[in-house]
């Protein structure tokens, strides 16, 4: 009798393991993070936190629920050495490796698209703001969270030309550097009396003196640097050697802590320099932002700069391109929901139809028409000093933005 | 049907209350609830979410583009808004709609996004902001919230379009009695909102004793001034209901506002017409005119004795239909509750939509052969298959 007990509670053991539907055993969905671990590693590194912070923190609640399952995120890390080749191969063994999306900076975006699209899978660009790389109709697989290059240049144009500035454009001759160029050019060509000249500068070259003095020749009275952190640093650095107090102003990357690293024997020449990027706080304040960072920061520590400021505090980075990444999480999360599926294709459609709270408190949502999800509007401009910077007051958007505290006690 | 039945219970909760008060205040329709849930067009599933703090402001201007076939029934709509927003802030802001594509319209400060049954705005406004939308709407959801039903018919040389009001719809009123002086009074006020095209102000009126429901609802139109014209390939040898000049027949009147609520053009001749027509919500005139030639209300019940009920019919009366034109005004909804609307209804004659012209043309001609090669491809096809699930 006790043996037949056995018998049948063996048998219901298995059946119960055996059970197609079993709603206890979570699923795994995997994001792929495809970033440049060797060539830019502090980008790589905040993509990669933003993704896995988010990651974390849905995991901790349970997962996803998709029908009556639920599902682990794991995240899955791929170094692309800043190289279109091996982005390639990322992409493929990310899909293999079932993947229902890709979240990258950007490199090799143009040769992998295609490759994610025929698997259904999403693509993320949380850092480059290159124009073409995100087209809703032609490229319909591929999103963005990162303030855009046209976004940028346009607003630098409503920002600059009202002040009657002569400014010289100058880019560097990367790919960054060349398709800011076009940008900026675009935006300014119905103002050709605001430009005193278009250089292209050698990317890399340490002494851009030449160039600078060339522009001062031009008549410049204001420099817009659109390259690496290394063109601007050294465009900086010719700038205030030669005793010009030119206002120097940069797209994002001018807040690269790198630019802050090369200057750190000459602080003052960082104050002043202006950047514009995606601003870190929404209407509501800066609650929201500052609970992110700081729940960033309670994980993976502050993202130090490498630098002082004249108190002797530690300067350090507010996690942006994290938020980005983090934000774009959400958004997938909420896609599967809203599709109630894992299959790529349908999560990929259903991208175009939700809209979460971004960690800075707004509205994070792509469009059938628009996959960007960083407005024009979102563009600001802060200025630096003292190595810390805060929104300028002479553009209305940013004279809206609270300061985000940048320090912290040693 | 629910906001009835809520009017309704209010007037039924009223009626106890009113045995125990003599006198009471009771609040005259306008400037809202609408009547009818729509227009503003809405779309199934959630209700659209947005945000415009109250330091932003919105005012649109609409246009609304109907196609319209041989028959005159409406086979496109295309909807043009302006929004213009005040004030210094963030804005998100949906429309709703069922909306096939949407594009940035002329002039505006920034590009519309789309969703299933949504036109999205997204930014921030920097004291003013100009968004224009451009919208090709699906015909089949829309078009039972068009002001406007046509017909159109030839019966030999004759072609007859009857263009009818299509605003229509039955409310709940109350009755009572009132002081005519004061009714005078509101319906003056009423009068000189409706000339002045301004958005009704909310009105209480007094009443003495019982307050009940009229027993009939009250069947409320929204006046529509139209404008239009019927060009015809050849000169028709006669027109009613319009003015024939050369080619063109013209046709003005107003739908509504006690005047009839269709109207029809009927020509002689000419071959089929090209129409192109203009709807626009009006104010009342002629049911806030005063009577006897007295310049105002007031003037009237001064010099001769007014009803009251009477007075009282004709002021809930009129402001329900200036309720509806208002109504009708914002055909894409605002975000701004309080928000000036203006929409205009053009009518034209369309192309078929390319569905439709696709299967007639399949009659035009080159069917069989067309019949032929598909049949021809399609044993192609399944030997191709064939052999390959050979050889597999």
């Amino acid at each position: 009798m006790r043996r037949l007990a056995f018998l049948i509670a063996g048998l219901a053991l298995l059946a119960a393991g055996c059970g197609k539907g079993s709603s206890e055993q979570a699923g795994r969905l995997v994001i792929a993070v495809d970033v440049p671990v060797t060539g830019s590693p502090y980008v790589a590194q905040t993509i990669r936190q933003g993704v896995e912070l988010a990651a974390s923190n849905l995991n901790g609640g349970g997962g996803v629920r998709v029908g009556s399952k639920s599902y682990l995120i794991k995240v899955k890390l791929y170094d692309s050495h800043l190289s279109a080749r091996t982005a390639v191969q990322d992409a493929r063994r990310a899909i293999d490796a079932g993947a229902v999306a890709i979240v990258t900076d950007g490199t090799g975006v143009d040769a992998t698209w295609q490759l994610a699209k025929q698997a259904g899978v999403s693509m993320a660009i949380t850092h480059d703001g290159g124009t073409g790389l995100v087209d809703a109709e032609t490229r319909p697989n591929v999103f963005r969270i990162a303030p855009t290059n046209h976004g940028i240049a346009f607003r630098y144009a409503e920002y600059l030309i009202p002040k009657k500035l002569k400014v010289a454009l100058l880019s560097d001759d990367s790919g960054y550097g060349r398709s800011g160029a076009a940008d900026i050019g675009r935006a300014f060509e119905s103002n050709p009396e605001a430009v005193a000249l278009k250089l292209t500068l050698p990317a890399g070259q340490t002494d851009l003196t030449p160039q600078i003095l060339r522009a001062r020749r031009a008549g410049a009275t204001a420099l817009l640097v659109w390259g690496q952190p290394p063109t601007i640093a050294s465009a900086l650095s010719a700038s205030r050697s030669i005793g010009w107090q030119v206002p120097v102003y940069t797209p994002p990357t001018g807040s690269d802590p790198f630019i802050r690293q090369q200057l750190a024997d000459h602080p003052e020449w960082v104050d002043g320099l202006t950047f514009a990027g995606g601003r870190l706080t929404a209407e509501v304040g800066t609650g929201p932002f500052v609970n992110f960072q700081s729940q960033y920061e309670a994980t993976y520590g502050a993202d130090p700069v490498g630098v002082k400021n004249s108190k002797g505090q530690a300067v350090v980075q507010p996690p942006e391109f994290a938020m980005y990444s983090y934000d774009f999480v959400h958004v997938l999360v909420a896609a599967i929901t809203h599709a109630d599926s894992i299959e790529p294709g349908k999560i990929t459609a259903a991208l175009n139809q939700v809209t979460t709270q971004g960690a800075n408190g707004d509205e994070r949502g792509f469009n059938e028409h628009n996959h960007d999800g960083v407005v024009d509007d979102d563009v600001y401009f802060a200025r630096f000093h003292d190595m810390t910077y805060q929104p300028v007051q002479d553009d209305p958007l940013s004279a809206t933005l609270p300061l985000i505290p940048q320090t912290r006690s040693q | 049907m629910r906001r009835a039945l809520t009017a309704v219970a209010a007037v039924a909760l009223l009626a106890p209350a009113a045995a125990l008060a003599d006198v009471q205040q009771v609040l005259l329709p306008g400037p809202t609830p609408y009547p009818t849930p729509s227009p503003p067009l809405v779309t199934g599933g959630a209700p659209p979410w947005a945000t415009l703090t109250f330091k932003i402001h919105s005012s649109t201007d609409q246009r609304v583009g109907a196609g319209v076939d041989e028959r005159g029934r409406v086979i496109s709509v295309r909807a043009l808004e302006r929004l213009r927003l005040t004030g210094t802030g963030d804005y998100l802001i949906v429309v709703s709609a069922p909306v096939l594509d949407v594009r940035m319209g002329p002039g505006s400060e920034s590009q519309p996004g789309q969703r299933r049954g949504q036109i999205l705005w997204s930014g921030f406004s920097s004291k003013r902001r100009l968004l224009v939308s451009d919208a090709k709407l699906h015909a089949g959801p829309v078009r039972p919230y068009l002001p406007l039903r046509l017909e159109a018919r030839r019966e030999g040389d004759r072609y007859e379009l009857a263009v009818t009001n299509a605003t229509t719809t039955s409310e709940v009123a109350f009755q009572g009695v009132g002081v005519p002086k004061e009714l005078a009074a509101l319906l003056d006020r009423t009068r000189r909102d409706s000339l002045a095209h301004r958005r009704l102000r909310p009105a209480y009126v007094t009443i003495s004793g019982a307050i009940s429901q009229r027993p009939r609802k009250e069947r409320i139109s929204a006046p529509l001034r139209i404008e239009g014209r019927l060009r015809f390939p050849s000169t028709p040898s006669a027109a009613s209901g319009g003015t024939l000049a050369g080619r063109t027949v013209r046709f003005s009147f107003v739908l509504g506002d006690r005047q009839p609520l269709t109207r029809r053009v009927e020509v002689t001749g000419g071959g089929d017409p090209k129409l192109s027509l203009e709807a626009r919500p009006d104010a009342v005139v002629r049911g806030l005119t005063p009577p006897g030639g007295a310049s105002t209300w007031s003037a009237a019940v001064a010099r001769s004795r007014q009803p009251a009920e009477a007075l009282l019919e004709r002021l809930i009366e009129t402001r329900m239909e200036l309720v509806r034109s208002d109504q009708f005004q914002g055909f894409l909804s605002n975000p701004d509750q309080l928000g000036r609307n203006h929409t205009i209804y053009v009518y034209e004659t369309a192309a078929a939509p390319r569905a439709a012209a696709a299967s007639t043309g399949s009659s035009s001609g080159g069917g069989p052969l067309m019949v032929l090669l598909a049949v021809g491809g399609a044993i192609v096809a399944a030997g191709a298959a064939l052999i390959t699930w050979a050889h597999s």
